[in-house]
């Protein structure tokens, strides 16, 4: 008795986990759009912004009466930058009726889940990646930035432009995915606008002080320095220049990943001159712009948005077109080329009408996205110089 | 040569951090006979708690510093039963069990923090806590107030605990629970009350800790404990488990080590160059440099 | 066979095959935290090997196994009869000298992580296949040996050894010869692991192989249980399965109800799930079913 019960208990569990492991098949009745996402773990606070954003374009699209009629939902999967979760989430996604999906976030989790969408044909957007990173999945997802060693070595050679008093210059740099790439992106812009590049100091991914880092870059009397780390220790590596001397804040740059939450909560004022640069400007005066930001700071505290919010609000608004303006019907019999319509479409898409500037897409990768210089002031960024390629 | 005694300096308040958390990590051990391997996160949970109470009374430091000594005196105490419940179920003392326990602590600690507190952001202190303005500037070579002050008291610590364990009534009754419960009970030892008083006593350690980490550091992210677990645990090795001049000396050793390292060679080998060393010293003396106290 | 059902499959296995590789060693009381790093280092020389080299992926395998094999051996001559924290030690610090070692060679893809490995056989589904049987294999060649070895005197000296090292030795055990050998075959299987890891991404990163990895196989070990192999053989598709089912909203404190999981357990069932008395029980059962049987038919 004992035995049979076991066995039934058993047959329940398996036919339920394998029910959950992709056997279920649904109805459409929304545009279901999958989004793998760091909801928890060491990165949980950008992966809900990254929500946020998503789900904020989503609710716009369904006030305005959704995609052909249909709502569309953005279904946040956590993979809680765990590659076998994020696997296993991929897996169970592509086996759905899927037609794209966005993420999944970040590049440890990419590595080991965009493959699966790229042999089952279906499109994921990476939109907080590097190209280096994006271009290996060609064409099942885009870019969301130029590449590298183009764009970085013209806008930092901009930068420093802006400062000619910066003859020699040094730069932090943290072991982790494309940002190395970046920094040799930074020496070749930096040399071309005729800094000398004094070197790099390698900032170990578990320093928890800098001081040994910061007299290393303050030994060889750099006039300025540039910062490729994560945020949190940028922020701290300034305020221990500070701490010995340092007064020229706006010889400080820091690139674009830097620009998060965690540079602003851990460098408050110590952080202000300083210089940054990104792909977006906050201070770009659009009503979808003002809304967004209107209702990101109403549901955080008073917080402003962060660069990166808006990168899957913009990508959620590149799929609704792509299913607008190709025909795609969402019919579970026509996955397989309905899932090629949308990615061919989203590939070379052009003048998409992004949340703050318009942009085309030539084979994956944006071809004349600007960026921005900015001055940090009180947490705020001010806008010094537009670089447009 | 002033690049050089800048980096020494730095080294020192590096081993400060390695010698504040293995004093705790060694006191934990040889009044309980518990391997914390999550003591840093315990410590930084107070750190945030402190950050909290902060936040609540207007940077009140004086509730601060009693919020940070509070509330790790309030979790040692409430992990005690756990760790001795464990401890009980082998029939012996087993120090892997308590390490695992401590390693589950750990991860929900951790996991908390990025949960909960200021959605996953770091958290930063106020000027009056934190100590980063420079009592001494010469060229390259800056001492910050935090750094004397952890210093100072890592260096006080250890020598007052050193004292109190090995030298005093009150510190051999703690050692005598920790090591022989039953044989303490038959010599009239309180179990109950000498035991509480151990924990508190850690607590209270544990409660000064963060606020020096609060004065070195100024700030905290949910993920610093785990950043520095393993080399408080690889210095606690190094010296000899529960030694604790040995933990001092092997804390400000590693504290220079890195810190030259980081200087002259690279950032990123820094750790490599660290616990190769040390993994030298431990293949040559496995009981420790200073020798074991278990 | 679904597509998550082959994720959830393949990386079961290889959560099964690695915390062996720590069970292993744990039997004589050795927390051998090295087999992590010699994932890494076999999975980036295969994944070398067949990218730029062109090797076949089994011979890559078969290397993998065997730089495993050969680095455990090395470091346990070192090691072999090491306290348990000299061994913790040589772990943390072979997992430093990989990682920075990968981060700082463009050969094997450095920071950036190595992509696009082929498909075994050059079709997708072959590759699956073979991923799958190859992993299952394993799982039950490595199973099979570890069952013989708890079964022998080999895993009486261990049991002796784990219970109380001086009275195993003056029983005439050979402690260092015995660390050896389970210390070299757990870092054989973990190299092997390693490779058929990064092969079931079809990738390598180095967050593939985090202290997160010790972690996890920690936590399986001790939730199944230490003391029998059979508890990881438990533990790990049910730590692995049922977060993938939690709804979103308990799914965000998964890494919490795990804590509270390994606490409990330590806490109520200081062995685990899966004790050798669990096991006796029901290999009485079978062994009485398996006597039903044969008296059922004359």
């Amino acid at each position: 008795m004992r035995k049979g019960k076991f066995v039934v208990l058993a047959a329940i569990a398996a036919a339920f986990l394998t029910a959950n492991l992709g056997f279920a098949q649904a109805q459409v009745k929304e545009w279901r759009v999958p989004f793998l996402n760091c909801l928890t773990g060491p990165i949980a606070s950008i992966g809900e912004y990254l929500q946020w954003g998503a789900e904020r374009a989503a609710l716009e699209i369904n006030e305005a009466g959704g995609i052909k009629g249909k709502p569309v939902k953005v279904v946040g999967i956590d993979t809680a930058l765990d590659p076998q979760k994020g696997s296993v989430e991929m897996a169970r996604v592509v086996s759905e009726n899927t037609l794209v999906a966005l993420g999944p976030v970040p590049e440890p989790v990419i590595m080991a889940a965009m493959p699966i969408a790229v042999e089952n044909g279906m499109m994921s957007i990476t939109a907080t990646t590097s190209y280096e990173y994006a271009v290996k999945f060609f064409p099942w997802t885009v870019s969301w930035f130029p590449p590298t060693e183009e764009r970085l070595a013209e806008l930092v050679a901009a930068w420093a432009k802006l400062h000619p008093a910066i003859k020699t210059a040094i730069q932090f740099v943290e072991p982790y995915g494309p940002w190395p790439g970046m920094a040799e992106a930074h020496v070749k812009g930096l040399t071309s606008a005729g800094v000398k590049v004094l070197g790099k100091i390698d900032v170990p991914t578990d320093a928890v002080t800098f001081g040994p880092l910061v007299v290393k870059a303050l030994e060889q009397k750099p006039d300025g320095i540039v910062f490729v780390c994560n945020a949190e220790k940028i922020a701290k590596i300034i305020k221990e220049l500070r701490a010995r001397g340092w007064t020229k804040m706006d010889h400080l740059l820091v690139f674009s990943s830097g620009d998060a939450p965690e540079l602003y909560a851990a460098g408050g004022a110590d952080i202000n001159g300083v210089e940054i640069y990104n792909y977006i400007n906050p201070d770009i005066n659009t009503p979808r712009w003002n809304a967004f930001k209107q209702a990101y700071m109403k549901a955080h505290n008073g917080n402003q948005p962060p660069s990166l919010s808006t990168n899957y609000y913009d990508a959620l608004y590149m799929i609704k077109r792509a299913i607008e303006k190709t025909a795609v019907t969402g019919n579970p019999k026509k996955l397989k080329e309905e899932r090629k319509m949308i990615a061919e479409y989203i590939f070379n898409m052009k003048d998409f009408h992004g949340i703050m500037f318009n942009w085309n897409m030539k084979d994956g990768v944006p071809t004349d996205k600007p960026t921005f210089i900015f001055s940090i002031q009180n947490g705020r960024k001010k806008l010094i110089r537009e670089v447009r390629p | 040569m002033q690049a050089l005694i800048a980096q020494i300096i730095n080294g020192l308040s590096l081993g400060s951090i390695y010698v504040l958390l293995v004093t705790g990590f060694n006191l934990l051990l040889l009044v309980a006979m518990i391997i914390h391997f999550a003591y840093p996160q315990v410590v930084v949970f107070s750190m945030y708690i402190t950050w909290v109470v902060l936040l609540l009374t207007g940077n009140n430091i004086l509730l601060g510093v009693l919020a940070a000594i509070g509330s790790s005196v309030l979790f040692n105490l409430l992990s005690a039963p756990l760790f001795q419940k464990v401890m009980k179920n082998r029939g012996e003392v087993d120090i892997n069990s308590t390490m695992v326990l401590s390693l589950a602590m750990g991860m929900i600690i951790t996991d908390v923090l990025s949960h909960s507190f200021n959605h996953g952001l770091p958290i930063t202190f106020p000027e009056q806590l934190s100590g980063n303005s420079p009592v001494l500037r010469i060229g390259l070579i800056t001492i910050l107030r935090g750094q004397v002050w952890s210093l100072a008291v890592g260096v006080m610590a250890v020598s007052g605990f050193f004292l109190l364990l090995y030298k005093t009534r009150a510190g051999r009754a703690f050692r005598a629970i920790a090591e022989d419960p039953n044989g303490a009970r038959l010599v009239g030892i309180p179990l109950l009350k000498t035991g509480l008083e151990s924990y508190a006593l850690t607590g209270v350690l544990g409660g000064i800790i963060a606020l020096l980490l609060v004065a070195l550091l100024g700030s905290a992210s949910p993920g610093l404990g785990e950043q520095v677990a393993n080399k408080v645990l690889a210095v606690s090795i190094i010296a000899g488990l529960g030694n604790l001049p040995g933990g001092l000396v092997v804390g400000l050793l590693l504290g220079i080590l890195e810190a030259v390292a980081q200087g002259y060679i690279s950032g990123s080998w820094s750790n490599v160059i660290a616990f190769v060393v040390m993994l030298v010293v431990i293949l040559m003396k496995p009981s420790g440099l200073f020798g074991s106290k278990l | 066979m679904s597509l998550p059902l082959y994720y959830y499959l393949s990386i079961t296995a290889v959560n099964i095959l690695m915390s062996w590789t720590l069970y292993l060693p744990y039997r004589v009381a050795q927390l051998h935290f090295i087999t992590v790093a010699n994932m890494a280092i076999s999975g980036y020389t295969a994944g070398y090997l067949v990218m730029a080299l062109h090797v076949p992926f089994g011979l890559s395998l078969a290397l993998g196994f065997l730089l495993g094999g050969l680095i455990g051996y090395v470091v346990s001559l070192f090691i072999g009869d090491a306290p348990t924290f000299a061994v913790v030690m040589v772990g943390f610090t072979f997992i430093y000298i990989t990682r920075t070692v990968i981060e700082n060679t463009p050969a094997v893809g450095g920071t950036m992580g190595m992509f696009g490995l082929p498909n075994i056989g050059g079709s997708p589904s072959f590759h699956r296949s073979a991923i799958i049987a190859i992993l299952y294999g394993l799982v039950i060649l490595v199973g099979f040996i570890i069952h013989r070895f708890d079964h022998s005197s080999l895993g009486r000296a261990a049991s002796a050894v784990f219970a109380d090292k001086d009275l195993a030795f003056s029983l005439g055990v050979d402690i260092r010869k015995l660390g050896m050998l389970l210390q070299t075959f757990s870092c054989t299987v973990a190299g092997g692991t390693g490779v058929l890891y990064g092969f079931i991404y079809k990738s390598f990163h180095l967050d593939f192989y985090t202290f997160q990895l010790v972690g996890i196989a920690m936590t399986i070990i001790f939730v199944g249980g230490y003391t029998t192999m059979w508890g990881t053989v438990v533990a790990a598709p049910v730590l692995y399965g049922v977060p993938l089912l939690f709804p979103p909203a308990i799914a965000a404190w998964r890494i919490v109800i795990y804590g509270a999981l390994l606490m409990l357990v330590m806490i109520v069932k200081p062995e685990g799930f899966i004790t050798r008395r669990t096991v006796f029980h029901v290999e009485a059962f079978l062994s009485r079913s398996r006597t039903k049987l044969n008296n059922s038919y004359p």
